[in-house]
């Protein structure tokens, strides 16, 4: 187990808990800042989709945030954070050289394997963990276009801290890119029926994404979202409806098949 | 990486007729062994941190549990309505010989809203375990019924009213000769009450606290923000109300033993919890913190009995009670 920064615990470890993970980067864009974490031994591991669950710097924070991995580059991660509450306010405020406790890889990944063409369908924070898919998919060769909506031009300037060459973005005010949801643009798209949709965001995006897909004889993944205490399985908070029934979005998921997913 | 290790301390506890290697339980419904286990590096039986493990409550028939949202943060703490959710207890015994090789004792936490529902829980285990090849079964040897439960006449949990909770411990106890704790809510106005009505049904032992009913609201609608409205609260918020609970009862009950728990983050909570009379501990929200916390509150606690000159748990029990 590498000594860098990533404690090596003297037994076993638990899906890389990683403490004292020091911030290498931190960049703000709008609404939304990019952290960079030296963190070799969940890097090693983590596959696109996959999340981390990330402790709180401070003494009046008690549960850790899940966060999707953004980027996974060399032993650095990613992760894009959006001030919503006091705790993801707080991580938004870390700076270069300060630490943080990460545990990760958690939860299920997107299958890439074979994919050739795909589309990415990001709304607000949720394009996260799709900026991991595009790289995952880019040095496979695969063809990548990535539709992304947001709500004004300041929660658009997230668009600056993605690195896909076909990146289209909507704004519902539309001060940016097209003016309406990503739905707007799905609507544009010549989409060929081997395309794999890859979509994240709020609720009601999975909703209509899946309704896009269906029509469109499209078949894809959504990454879904909930509010989590644990991250690990064990204590129930996150579950979604599923085909499958109830699952849990931090052990089952947070990817589950387009079709399965009940929005 | 035996926890028992270094100095004279000697960590090993007896609750009942279970002799433990160290005070720590898990809280029901905070770990879940087969979830750890199935990301661990190593194996992970092998390196279990508790001295026994209580899983998430059984109940008869199938939950599917509360709608979300399911928890959130509260100042020094969290709220859940999770709501039971749990596979019933059919096909909660077919997977036991996925764990059966667990060394460590288990304490099945039974739930249900009638007497009879949890009657049948313990019964179809007892049955099981009489008939079922001894690898394909835990060390199933205990009970810990949840009377945290709606009552399902008054809708009030049972374990508000000391009748109720006589009649669920009252149900089980001819059904098993396992040692048989009731866990008490602290939703109560006598907690004492409650915990003599369970001993003279039969129970053996307690563990306090479960939950406090509470609310939290979403700040943008004024609306309740769990799926289920209410809630139970955990975490070190409830810290001193458990202690004040777990004293009470230690002082009304000597000599029953007791499980104490409620917001323990570090091994000084759980030395708190023994100076207040338990023999054991349950770690409950801390697990939602850190994958190691166990270990680390179990290695807490043994400083602090180093510290303080203390050669085991029972050395430090009911230091809090008394004048």
């Amino acid at each position: 187990m590498s000594q860098t920064a990533d404690t090596a615990h003297e037994h076993p470890s638990l899906w890389a808990e990683s403490s004292h993970c020091r911030v290498a980067a931190v960049l703000h864009y709008g609404a939304f800042t990019a952290l960079e974490l030296i963190a070799p031994a969940v890097a090693r591991r983590a596959a696109p989709g996959q999340f981390v669950m990330v402790t709180v710097p401070g003494a009046g924070f008690l549960l850790r945030r899940p966060l999707s991995l953004f980027t996974v580059r060399g032993d650095r991660v990613g992760l894009l954070v959006e001030a919503r509450g006091s705790g993801s306010e707080r991580l938004t405020r870390l700076e270069v050289g300060q630490s943080v406790d990460i545990a990760g890889p958690l939860g299920s990944a997107f299958p890439t394997r074979g994919v050739t063409n795909a589309l990415l369908v990001g709304g607000g924070i949720g394009s996260a963990p799709l900026q991991f898919v595009a790289d995952d998919l880019a040095a496979a060769g695969a063809g990548v276009t990535a539709a992304f909506g947001f709500r004004d031009f300041r929660a658009a300037r997230a668009a600056g801290a993605f690195s896909i060459d076909r990146l289209w973005v909507a704004t519902e005010d539309g001060s940016v890119g097209r003016a309406g949801t990503v739905l707007h643009i799905l609507a544009d798209l010549d989409v060929s029926s081997a395309t794999t949709v890859y979509a994240c965001g709020p609720t009601p995006m999975i909703a209509a994404v899946q309704h896009w897909t269906l029509a469109e004889g499209l078949h894809g993944y959504a990454s879904l979202e909930a509010h989590m205490a644990c991250g690990t399985g064990s204590c129930h908070g996150c579950v979604v409806d599923t085909a499958r029934g109830k699952l849990r979005v931090c052990s089952e998921g947070p990817v589950f098949p387009l079709d399965e997913v009940r929005p | 990486m035996s926890p028992a290790q270094a100095g004279s301390v000697d960590l090993s506890v007896r609750l009942g007729p279970l002799r433990l290697e160290h005070p720590l339980l898990d809280a029901s419904g905070t770990f879940d062994l087969l979830e750890y286990a199935r990301r661990y590096d190593g194996d992970y039986f092998a390196d279990f941190p508790y001295s026994a493990y209580v899983p998430k409550t059984v109940t008869a028939d199938a939950r599917t549990g509360n709608p979300a949202p399911r928890v959130t943060e509260t100042p020094a703490g969290m709220i859940n309505a999770i709501g039971l959710e749990n596979p019933g207890i059919e096909r909660w015994i077919a997977g036991l010989p996925e764990w059966a090789r667990l060394r460590q004792p288990v304490i099945v936490s039974v739930g249900g809203n009638t007497p009879e529902q949890y009657a049948a829980v313990v019964a179809a285990l007892e049955a099981h375990m009489a008939s079922a090849p001894a690898d394909e079964v835990p060390r199933i040897e205990g009970y810990e019924l949840n009377v945290s439960c709606p009552n399902v006449s008054s809708g009030l949990q049972i374990g508000a009213d000391p009748a109720a909770t006589a009649g669920v411990v009252g149900a089980c106890r001819p059904l098993t000769t396992r040692f048989l704790l009731a866990k008490l809510t602290p939703n109560v106005g006598d907690v004492t009450l409650i915990a003599r009505a369970a001993v003279d049904a039969g129970a053996d032992a307690l563990s306090l606290v479960n939950t406090f009913k509470a609310m939290v609201l979403d700040a943008q609608t004024l609306r309740p923000f769990l799926g289920n409205r209410t809630g139970g609260l955990c975490g070190p918020a409830i810290k001193p109300i458990a202690l004040r609970m777990v004293a009470e009862v230690a002082q009304a009950l000597p000599g029953v033993p007791v499980v104490g728990m409620g917001g323990v983050m570090s091994g000084l909570d759980a030395l708190e919890f023994i100076a207040c009379g338990a023999t054991a501990v349950a770690v409950g929200a801390a697990n939602f913190t850190a994958l190691e916390a166990p270990q680390r509150i179990l290695s807490e606690l043994r400083d602090e009995l180093n510290a303080r000159g203390l050669a085991s748990p029972a050395a430090a029990r009911g230091l809090a009670l008394g004048a």
